[in-house]
């Protein structure tokens, strides 16, 4: 699956307890997608390794 | 009164009993192939479900129209369409009460067949469904059967394999023939276990049955058909013909998928549309009601419970692109809440959740 290029991932909290929780990624078509941290989860395990590729999260507001 | 005292019953022409009585203790065996249930492993093998829509023409690779049925490709020059087609009344499907297929389009691969180019349909099996099936997967002389109908506007074979994936995982390749021209065919393929086959007892991908549409010779070389072997990642298949992949507008269609425990294919299990949309939505649902949030202190929130258990927590999203929520969270495979941070109220959008394998 190809990644977005831009906008990538950011991490979001909880608004209830303030721990990030999922990150938010716009796909190719233009979906707002939360993907939680779940390691079971594809598209978290797709997150995983764009971070093992050296990437980072844009940081929870 | 008469007793009948025999061991097994079998057709005259038969290699096989169709009943095997036991000796002792007044129970048998029977090989009946009609009106059973729960047997199918498949979800959506009849092609009933398309939640996501009937048709679509996007690139790139993923589950786009029929419910569990996964779509991927590479190295083409012109993206397929990925359909829920209609049978046509008069076939031998539909007399069977097939009325949908997933059906393949193809577009114009004008560079010809590339080493990498590929196109794959798939569904992928949790590894618990199988572990739990009562197939004793590790003793070659047990058994699951495969069969489907399929179709094709090109005449050629095709390649069909299933995959394992805990452990070392497994490859075995199976064949459908070659195929009439636009005539559905029905294939059957009886599978033994393999001492070398791992199903974990969890909620993970566990195997997957793969129609190899085309592949490029970077994946394909030499590779047993019908027996369980290693998996290798440069001869998936053997290597294949082009001609459908390179006939502009070729179509290639699946129906009828069922797969079971035992030697013998049984008669499709057919399922209500009902029963098999609950199924489906172990793996994704969507929901295009408009959603209203109630007022929490300065923010809005609302609840949304899944219509059934997820598989795993799922992604989930807006149906719109709206962009009203400020986030989803709380996200477990019952349910999630929608936020907003303002108590104007209503968001007026969906949700999407997707848990697929």
């Amino acid at each position: 699956m190809a990644y977005p290029t831009n906008p990538i991932y950011k991490l979001v909290k909880n608004p209830f307890s303030d721990k990030e929780e999922s990150v938010k990624i716009v796909d190719a078509d233009s979906n707002t997608k939360f993907v939680p941290f779940d390691e079971a989860n594809t598209d978290y395990q797709e997150y995983l390794e764009w971070v093992a590729e050296g990437n980072t999260a844009e940081a929870a507001d | 009164m008469s007793e009948i005292k025999v061991n097994s019953i079998k057709g005259v022409g038969a290699s096989a009993a169709a009943i095997t009585v036991n000796n002792t203790d007044g129970t048998c065996t029977a090989n009946i192939t009609n009106n059973l249930s729960n047997r199918n492993l498949i979800i959506n093998g009849a092609m009933q479900v398309a939640q996501r829509g009937t048709s679509n023409t996007a690139g790139g690779d993923g589950y786009f129209t029929v419910d569990r049925m996964y779509y991927y490709n590479a190295g083409i020059d012109n993206d397929v369409t990925k359909a829920q087609a209609d049978i046509a009344s008069g076939t031998t499907p539909y007399s069977l009460g097939f009325r949908k297929s997933f059906k393949l389009t193809n577009g114009n691969q004008s560079g010809g067949a590339a080493s990498g180019d590929e196109i794959l349909i798939r569904q992928n099996i949790e590894a618990q469904d199988i572990a739990n099936s009562g197939w004793n997967y590790t003793s070659s002389s047990s058994f699951i059967t495969l069969q489907y109908w399929i179709k094709s506007s090109v005449s050629q074979n095709f390649y069909v394999n299933l995959m394992s994936i805990d452990g070392t995982q497994q490859n075995y390749v199976t064949e459908t023939g070659t195929l009439t021209a636009d005539t559905w065919t029905k294939v059957t393929k009886t599978i033994p276990g393999n001492s070398n086959l791992q199903f974990d007892n969890n909620n993970q991908k566990g195997m997957f049955i793969q129609w190899n549409v085309f592949r490029g010779t970077s994946a394909t070389g030499t590779r047993p058909l019908n027996a369980w072997a290693a998996y290798s990642g440069s001869s998936r298949v053997p290597d294949m013909t082009s001609t459908w992949y390179t006939t502009n507008d070729a179509t290639f269609e699946i129906t009828g998928v069922q797969l079971e425990v035992g030697s013998v294919a049984t008669d499709f299990e057919h399922r209500s549309f009902g029963q098999e949309l609950l199924l489906c939505q172990r793996y994704y649902y969507q929901n295009t009601a408009h959603l209203y949030l109630c007022h929490y202190g300065s923010n809005s929130i609302n609840n949304m419970f899944h219509p059934v258990q997820m598989r795993t927590t799922p992604t989930v999203s807006e149906t719109t692109t709206s962009g009203n929520l400020t986030s989803i969270s709380q996200i477990t495979n019952l349910s999630c809440y929608y936020y907003k941070a303002s108590s104007a109220g209503a968001a007026g959008t969906g949700i999407k959740a997707e848990a697929e394998l």
